[in-house]
């Protein structure tokens, strides 16, 4: 029963998903290449597809697993459905919380540890993604390596400088449209 | 009210690139400098703690502003939550499920693969970028 898999799947990833798009995305990873219900560049492309797109990635990777699987609008449906239902849970269930003891939680000492170690769960879990992700199905030759390079450094620029008003280099989608315009004047 | 908070996030759902992180100043310049439904410091509140549930942050953050704006105006707050999040979701929903149902049948042009070929380690730089630059953050910000 594909519907069901799709469901507890990206139920899973709803779950399991802290810090938002790209970790997400790494859980995602997992879940479609376990079931062969893509290969790696048939989700790398789906990744490229949600970055120009707008919307969260998260939702918008959900949406696309979700009627290639199926090849039906049920198969979007129930994946985003899956996918976003944790949080709202725990959303709703904090918020009512949150308006309860406001500006409490940010002093305790026990929650901020929890909350650090899970930040870097989550940095080790998208690093994780990154280097299953550097496939020779990817990278094909030495420019796909240069073109990584050139993205790389383009998205780093902001870590060197302090003003943020020159941010236009590490925007991602402009590096993504460079990085289309360099593969079509490099391969076609 | 209703109306205009899922216009809001109709609009943000529909002109923001990249995900939910770049959502967040756009819904901030709507609710809390046009609109003033919000203080800032409420608003920069919510969005911590919709960073510490798992799931989409977009999604998060619209259930606990529209929650919060429920509340705080004596509406229904679930039917504000619902309302802020089924608009920031539904126009990248119907935008993709577009471009899923005709991507397989232009996927093997071969200019649209030339694109891809050059897009495909452009995408793993992103991704390892948000690494680094999440794990500078991590170790900035010890608690």
């Amino acid at each position: 029963m594909i519907y069901l898999q799709l469901f507890l799947s990206f139920l899973k990833v709803g779950v399991l998903g802290f810090g938002g798009g790209m970790a997400i995305i790494s859980l995602i990873e997992r879940e479609v290449t376990r079931y062969g219900w893509l290969t790696q560049t048939e989700f790398v492309d789906i990744v490229a597809i949600s970055q120009v797109t707008p919307g969260p990635i998260g939702v918008n990777c959900a949406t696309y697993v979700g009627y290639t699987t199926t090849g039906t609008v049920w198969g979007s449906l129930i994946a985003t459905i899956a996918v976003t239902l944790p949080g709202i849970l725990a959303m709703f269930s904090l918020a009512i919380l949150y308006l309860k003891i406001r500006d409490r939680w940010s002093n305790n000492r026990t929650y901020r540890y929890t909350m650090y170690t899970i930040r870097c769960l989550v940095v080790l879990l998208i690093g994780l993604a990154a280097y299953r992700l550097m496939t020779p199905a990817s990278f094909i030759d030495g420019s796909s390596w240069l073109i990584f390079g050139i993205v790389l450094t383009g998205m780093l620029t902001p870590l060197l400088r302090k003003n943020k008003a020159t941010n236009l280099l590490s925007h991602p989608i402009l590096l993504i449209l460079l990085a289309g315009l360099i593969g079509l004047l490099l391969y076609h | 009210m209703l109306a205009q908070l899922f216009w809001t996030y109709i609009k943000v759902g529909t002109f923001t690139l990249g995900g939910g992180y770049a959502m967040i100043p756009l819904i901030q310049r709507e609710i809390v400098d046009n609109r003033h439904w919000l203080d800032e410091e409420e608003f920069m509140n919510m969005i911590a703690l919709s960073q510490a549930v798992p799931g989409i942050i977009a999604v998060n953050s619209a259930i606990m502003v529209g929650y919060q704006l429920g509340k705080k105006y004596q509406h229904n707050p679930y039917l504000f939550a619902f309302t802020a999040a089924l608009g920031a979701v539904l126009p990248s929903f119907l935008i993709i499920l577009a471009i899923a149902m005709f991507f397989s049948e232009i996927k093997h042009n071969p200019t649209i693969e030339a694109v891809f070929k050059g897009v495909r380690p452009a995408v793993v730089a992103l991704i390892t970028a948000t690494v680094i630059r999440m794990a500078v953050n991590v170790f900035r910000h010890k608690p």
